[in-house]
């Protein structure tokens, strides 16, 4: 007989830490892991990039009793550290994302997140295109093959349920409340694109402060803004139901 | 006489670049000698370190520090996505 059980996914991005703000972050993190089995964070972690920067939000994150995952933002890429910042998080236990994905043992189901920073381009209709200069050809370029990645890294995961964690947008709904003119700089199309085609549970992003929370891939996916001007809160929790069957058993850790 | 438009867009650029700020949320507005700052920022001494660029930037302006300091709350409900 099979039950239905909640994966339980805490979830925030853009939470630009500095020295001004140390410690108070975390105290809003006590008692995360009777809400949530797990923790996502969608980049912007900094504000300007730095080392210290880095070090600081690795001590904030540093011992949560529940899996912490993470990509990075471009405030966090803005000194040219990612990689850096990258190895402090994950000296602190996180998981930090790059264009790739992990498989996470929650209880008895396998959540199998992919994500990376992601990038811009515009939406279907109005958007860049691989065209003219060289400059606007790697603009489109970097989206295209971050998208390919995660495409490749959905279609080649084995798991219950997979979320797909990124830094910016990859539909226009949740940037609802940012001016038009910026879109192009907020997400890209793409990226929902190689999402519905390999498909997944859920989409979470940042990057947008003034967009919306909810919405929704062409495909159907559900897509949530976690910026956390937009949240206003300390992180949001979604629960994705899963169908318990015997079938689990078989799943090799 | 510089346009404010350009005055505007030349401050919002150095709330973006500057070194001590690097916020790029952040609505710019001028009327007159009267420069005005709104958005959202996560502590109270980023919101103090945007007024100070702003007023370098545009010293001859009056500024009016209208930002928000918006301190994150305890998480809510549970979203259910079935």
């Amino acid at each position: 007989m099979s039950t239905l059980t909640d994966l339980r996914i805490a979830a925030v991005g853009d939470i630009h830490l500095g020295e001004d703000v140390r410690g108070q972050y975390r105290k809003k993190l006590v008692g995360i892991e009777e809400r949530a089995d797990v923790f996502m964070l969608a980049g912007d972690l900094t504000r300007h990039g730095t080392l210290e920067e880095g070090k600081l939000v690795a001590d904030e994150l540093r011992g949560l009793p529940i899996p912490v995952v993470t990509v990075l933002g471009n405030h966090d890429y803005h000194s040219d550290l990612e990689h850096e910042i990258a190895d402090e998080l994950r000296d602190a236990g996180v998981i930090v994302l790059n264009d790739d994905g992990v498989v996470i043992q929650c209880g008895e189901h396998k959540l199998g997140v992919v994500g990376g920073k992601g990038f811009g381009g515009g939406f279907a209709g109005k958007c860049a295109s691989e065209f003219g200069e060289r400059e606007i050809k790697n603009f489109v370029s970097h989206t295209r093959g971050i998208a390919e990645s995660w495409k490749m890294a959905l279609k080649e995961m084995e798991a219950d349920q997979r979320v797909v964690l990124s830094h910016y947008s990859p539909i226009k709904e949740t940037l609802e409340g940012e001016p038009h003119e910026i879109y192009p700089f907020l997400g890209s199309y793409l990226l929902a694109e190689a999402v519905d085609t390999a498909g997944a549970d859920l989409i979470l992003h940042g990057h947008a402060h003034k967009g919306s929370e909810k919405g929704m891939t062409p495909g159907g996916i559900r897509v949530r803004n976690v910026a956390l001007p937009v949240l206003g809160r300390a992180y949001a929790v979604y629960c994705l139901t899963c169908a318990e069957s015997p079938s689990h058993d078989e799943h090799q850790h | 006489m510089e346009a404010p438009q350009y005055v505007a867009a030349r401050v919002q650029q150095a709330l973006a670049e500057d070194g001590r700020t690097h916020e790029l949320g952040i609505r710019v507005d001028i009327r007159g000698d009267q420069l005005f700052l709104r958005g959202q920022v996560s502590g109270s001494e980023q919101r103090e370190r945007l007024g100070q660029v702003a007023h370098e930037t545009a010293p001859e302006l009056h500024v009016h520090n209208e930002i928000n300091v918006v301190e994150a709350t305890e998480p809510g409900e549970d979203e259910h996505l079935d």
